[in-house]
């Protein structure tokens, strides 16, 4: 079973040639409209659970994210919501009392469809991908699946981010990806409730002191699980 | 008569789970339900199912046993073991003494340590796509009979479907959207157990118990009571129940 793998590194390999090491959110806004063959990409990140900022790859995403930041409604702020991935094959079509003050104007403003995707490690919501598209009809399944991996590479890259590792944020992101298990997890939860901050947080200052200390994510995860490491100091 | 006894057994697993999928049902707590009936129906010490994220790593998404040794000998199976090999070909793989001559030098030291010298692994599959594999590890070293492998195959079968069921995953049913959903789900899991283990000054095993516990006792769906509990939206008074539930939970395998 290869494929999955194989659409995981394509998606990588095509991503780092556009971004570079430097994966900022408009940077990879760019990149994922051309994967996905969009006529723009947006990425909304959320800060502290408010809509903090947006990107955008062209003006047309631009003016969407930001009517959605204005109306309060639209594809990426269900998908944000409810955890899952959100679309809308024809915006002209909706019925009337879906989106209400996000589709009228979208049409107007030249596109006709929108899929959202999460941008989610398990509890931890860090915001939203929303393809726009020009023309109606679904996403078909092979560039639904590019989505999703271009989804779960910018959570990473975000992540990472957020760690202070900025520099080499896209390759940490990616290279430890892997290293995502139970122990991890379950780390972020404990350390969220030491410091009393959000479980995103709280995976990044599990990497940032793993990064300190020269060490793998897993084994600062598993000191911390066997409660020899503690990050409130009490 | 115990093969009466266990046709009986599995008719009621697929029962109940034909009752669970017309409802909205929790992928996770159906997917951990059914590992449990694995246990009773295969006569194994422990049962797991993983899931395939969307780089090919296997992630353990529910298990009949939460025992940190038991979790350890899932995860390590990304290097090597029955699990990965059954998902790369997609045929099921059995091996009945792992003491000798076992493919999976680390993994095999592992199993035996924890008393598991038998282990085998069962496909997940949707035409040619596999999704991830039932796993299931045995007290003692021995062949599978035919009919255990039957039974095991249909339990993995089982277990599939009820995925490509979830609706709660994503918008358009669709099999990537539903295991990202899975995963995702069991990742929430994971956050709320070292939450609740933090709280309450509890092991992880025991913190699932109690969460698993205060949703059956509400109600709730399992992954929308971790996600309150990992963002702090449950209430203080509901926290401080789930905290110190003593629910007293039946296993799954009575």
């Amino acid at each position: 079973m290869t494929t999955a793998h194989e659409r995981w590194l394509r998606i990588v390999t095509a991503l780092g040639a556009r971004v570079g090491p430097e994966p900022t959110p408009a940077v990879m806004c760019s990149a994922a409209a051309d994967l996905l063959g969009a006529a723009g990409a947006g990425i909304l990140v959320m800060a502290e659970g408010v809509p903090g900022a947006v990107f955008a790859s062209s003006s047309l995403a631009a003016a969407l994210e930001e009517l959605q930041f204005t109306v309060g409604t639209g594809p990426r702020v269900d998908a944000h919501a409810a955890g899952v991935p959100i679309g809308e094959e024809d915006l002209e079509a909706v019925a009337a009392d879906r989106w209400v003050g996000f589709c009228g104007p979208a049409v107007e403003a030249g596109a006709r469809s929108a899929f959202s995707f999460p941008l989610r490690l398990g509890a931890a919501r860090l915001g939203a991908l929303t393809a726009y598209r020009a023309e109606p009809g679904p996403l078909d399944e092979e560039t639904y699946a590019d989505a999703l991996v271009l989804a779960e590479v910018v959570t990473r890259a975000l992540l990472a981010g957020q760690a202070g590792l900025a520099g080499a944020s896209l390759a940490i992101g990616l290279g430890d990806a892997g290293a995502f298990d139970a122990c991890v997890h379950q780390a972020s939860g404990m350390v969220s409730v030491q410091l009393e901050v959000g479980v995103g947080e709280a995976l990044s200052r599990l990497r940032a002191r793993a990064f300190a200390d020269g060490v793998a994510l897993a084994v600062i995860a598993a000191e911390v699980v066997a409660l020899r490491l503690r990050f409130d100091y009490r | 008569m115990p093969m009466a006894s266990r046709e009986e057994l599995l008719a009621d697993t697929f029962l109940q789970l034909a009752d669970t999928l017309v409802e909205d049902f929790d992928i996770i707590e159906l997917l951990t339900m059914l590992s449990g009936r694995c246990v009773g129906l295969l006569d194994a010490a422990a049962t797991g199912i993983l899931l395939a994220d969307v780089h090919c790593s296997l992630h353990i998404v529910a298990a009949s046993s939460e025992a940190v040794n038991v979790l350890e000998l899932f995860q390590i199976q990304n290097s090597e073991g029955p699990c990965l090999d059954a998902f790369r070909t997609g045929q099921a793989v059995v091996h009945g003494n792992l003491g000798e001559a076992s493919p999976w030098p680390v993994f095999g030291r592992k199993a035996i340590e924890a008393g598991l010298p038998s282990v085998h692994a069962f496909p997940m599959r949707v035409r040619d796509t596999v999704l991830g594999t039932l796993n299931l590890f045995m007290a003692e070293a021995g062949p599978l009979a035919s009919a255990d492998v039957t039974v095991a195959q249909a339990l993995a079968h089982a277990a599939t479907i009820a995925l490509l069921q979830d609706r709660a995953a994503t918008d358009a049913n669709r099999l990537s959207g539903q295991l990202q959903g899975a995963l995702n789900s069991r990742v929430s899991i994971e956050q709320a157990k070292g939450a609740i283990a933090e709280r309450a000054g509890i092991g992880m095993d025991e913190a699932f118990r109690r969460l698993r516990a205060y949703a059956r006792d509400t109600n709730a769906k399992l992954t929308d009571v971790a996600e309150a509990v990992v963002s702090r939206t449950l209430p203080a008074s509901q926290m401080d129940i789930l905290l110190g539930a003593d629910h007293g939970l039946k296993p799954d395998t009575a």
